[in-house]
């Protein structure tokens, strides 16, 4: 559109009204003081004549007080809001120099940072250190100043405090008669000087090693001493090495006045330890010792053999050192068998360790040349003789509960032989020669026992007769009784006849289980009877 | 405007503090009863100084609304909305600075938010 804006917000300045804070001086009740503009832009636009109460009042307003409880936020502006001084152009009352100058406390940070003051100002090019990450974020408290004490804590200076040595006295309230001796110097820095020379101190040779330059097998020469002496100097050089290290580290220390004490207790802690004289529980414990875990030798005794085996333990480690058979193998760029090393070389132990590899090998060789890849190795396990033999038990007991069941196993009828004595005697004496399979099941029905075919034929036959010679009579001249008798006979009959079916049927039935039996035991499972 | 230069040529002139320069106060509040009385109190006072004014240019209300559901009441829209109104006013001045400060220095309500803006000139 093009029209006109009223403010251009880049070019003004905005203020905020707010509250005044209390606790500041130009507080008032007053509906004129009660107030302050405070500014919330950041546009590079100077207003400090603007809303000034004094003329050097806006930085106060700025912040309000220092005792505010807002004093120690950080800045909204940044702490290099007086960056933002330039004046665009004109009209403030700062611009007294000449146009384009820079005015004077940014010059004065740019001569600080060490940066020309040839009217550039180089600080736009720079930025300010903020906490803007990197881990750990830096909060640059201003007001945390740490040589000073907090409010709450009180320092007392007691480093001129003379103790008395104690006289044996040790009673309890001795430490506050010491506390009265005090005076009261009560400080408000409280880093020690000695701390504080430290943190200062860049020098730190001091902390080097006083034994430099220790030779490769340091280990041993400790341990064996010098020039092979016995175990006593050993230890002496050991204890005497310990003994000026701790005093160097106590000569360290006595350069400062604090810890002479510690200094001095050290060296009674070590002059104590090797003077300390035998208390009763030292022998007891020695006697206990003995008793436990004796032998018959003295305490001396036991000791030296302790220090015997130290001597032991440094000769080996010597010797070990010393072995170096490798060096004896010196092969000059050829190939030598072992057998030529043992014809060339002269000492004694190479020659026994060749000449040992050399039968190794020979009975390797032996071995593998007679081992045979036929060789089948046969167990052989012999049978007992006393398996060989069954008897009843034992066959049932192999058997499985499946199939040793008392039910499958029982001994035949005997009942079932007489029985099938008659009817084949009867069978064979009325028949013909040919036994007939009959029924469903193809039984020999002669043969069964309890057959009533039989002996039922016999009776048919018998009672066959009577009947047909009534039924010659005439049809239509029957009297009643002779009627009744006629279908008397006839429900004889009948009945007789279902009787008989019923037997045969359950005769059949047993008949087949019985065959079913049988065959199950003897015969393939295949076959079905029933 | 024929007031003072807008722009110093020479060192040493002494310029007024006082100077004409646009102001524009914002005044926002959550309640317009309030706003309104300050308002006017403002232009009163500012038409007593007897400097050019731009009466209370009302901006539409912002109205920021939230949408719950209601705790009680089942079934379909059962809602509850809350709304946060807003309520903006300008008054624009030309004067200086200095009136602008006595004119605001003026009993304030509770909740309403004083913003003045000034243009560089």
């Amino acid at each position: 559109m093009g029209k006109k804006k009223f403010i251009d917000k880049k070019k003004s300045a905005t203020f905020q009204l707010l509250a005044r804070d209390f606790s500041d001086p130009n507080y008032s009740d007053s509906p004129g003081s009660d107030r302050v503009f405070v500014r919330v832009d950041n546009n590079p636009v100077s207003f400090d004549t603007v809303f000034d109460e004094d003329n050097n009042c806006y930085n106060d307003c700025q912040y309000d007080n220092e005792d505010s409880i807002f004093a120690d936020a950080p800045n909204d502006n940044g702490d290099s809001g007086d960056d933002y001084d330039r004046v665009l152009g004109s009209s403030s009352r700062m611009v007294v120099n000449d146009k384009g100058a820079l005015p004077e406390n940014v010059r004065k940070e740019i001569l600080e940072l060490g940066f020309p003051d040839d009217g550039y100002n180089y600080l736009i090019h720079l930025r300010e250190i903020r906490n803007t990450g990197g881990g750990s974020a830096f909060y640059h408290n201003p007001k945390f100043k740490p040589d000073q004490l907090p409010h709450d804590v009180k320092a007392y200076d007691a480093s001129r405090v003379q103790i008395s040595n104690s006289k044996g006295n040790y009673n309890e309230k001795s430490i506050y008669s010491v506390a009265s001796n005090t005076l009261n110097a009560r400080m408000n820095k409280v880093f020690d000087p000695e701390v504080a020379a430290l943190l200062d101190d860049s020098d730190l040779s001091r902390f080097g090693s006083d034994i430099e330059d220790l030779e490769e097998d340091f280990i041993v020469r400790a341990n064996t001493g010098e020039e092979g002496e016995g175990d006593e100097s050993g230890k002496k050089l050991n204890f005497v090495e310990e003994f000026e290290f701790i005093d160097a580290s106590v000569k360290n220390a006595d350069t400062k006045s604090g810890n002479q004490e510690i200094a001095n207790e050290v060296r009674n802690y070590q002059g104590e330890e090797k003077a300390r004289s035998r208390r009763l529980l030292d022998e007891q414990f020695d006697i206990l010792e003995l008793k436990e875990y004796g032998s018959d030798d003295d305490d001396d005794d036991c000791e030296g053999y302790m220090a015997e085996e130290e001597e032991f333990l440094a000769d080996k480690l010597k010797n070990v050192l010393n072995e170096n058979d490798m060096d004896d193998l010196e092969h000059d760029d050829v190939y030598k068998a072992p057998a030529d090393l043992l014809h060339g070389s002269k000492s004694p132990k190479s020659k026994e360790l060749t000449a040992d590899i050399m039968r190794r090998c020979a009975e390797y060789a032996e071995n593998y040349e007679n081992e045979s890849e036929d060789e089948k190795v046969m167990v052989v396990q012999e049978s007992s003789d006393e398996s060989e033999q069954f008897d009843c038990e034992s066959i049932i007991s192999t058997y499985s509960t499946l199939d040793n069941h008392p039910g499958k196993i029982e001994a035949p009828g005997v009942t079932r032989k007489k029985k099938l004595a008659e009817t084949v005697s009867g069978a064979l004496s009325a028949k013909s020669q040919v036994i007939s399979l009959r029924g469903k099941e193809k039984l020999p029905l002669d043969f069964l026992p309890n057959s009533r075919k039989a002996t039922a034929e016999k009776v048919k036959i018998a009672g066959s007769i009577i009947p047909e010679q009534h039924k010659r009579k005439q049809h239509g001249q029957e009297t009643k009784e002779e009627k009744k008798e006629r279908k008397l006979a006839v429900k004889k009959e009948r009945s007789e006849a279902r009787k008989m079916k019923k037997a045969m049927k359950e005769l059949y039935r047993s008949e087949t289980q019985q065959a079913q039996k049988v065959a199950a035991i003897s015969g393939p499972s295949a076959i079905r009877l029933m | 405007m024929t007031y003072a230069p807008m722009k110093p040529t020479k060192p040493g002139y002494e310029e007024p503090h006082e100077q004409i320069r646009k102001i524009r106060i914002t005044l926002c509040s959550k309640n317009v009863k309030n706003l309104e009385k300050v308002c006017s109190d403002l232009i009163q006072a500012a038409k007593a100084k007897a400097i050019r004014v731009k009466g209370p240019v009302r901006i539409p209300t912002k109205v920021l609304r939230i949408t719950r559901k209601a705790p009680c009441g089942e079934g379909t829209n059962t809602w509850d909305i809350y709304e946060l109104r807003i309520h903006k006013r300008l008054i624009d001045l030309y004067s200086t600075p200095d009136v602008v400060k006595q004119v605001t220095s003026i009993t304030m309500e509770p909740g309403v938010q004083v913003e003045v803006t000034i243009v560089d000139v």
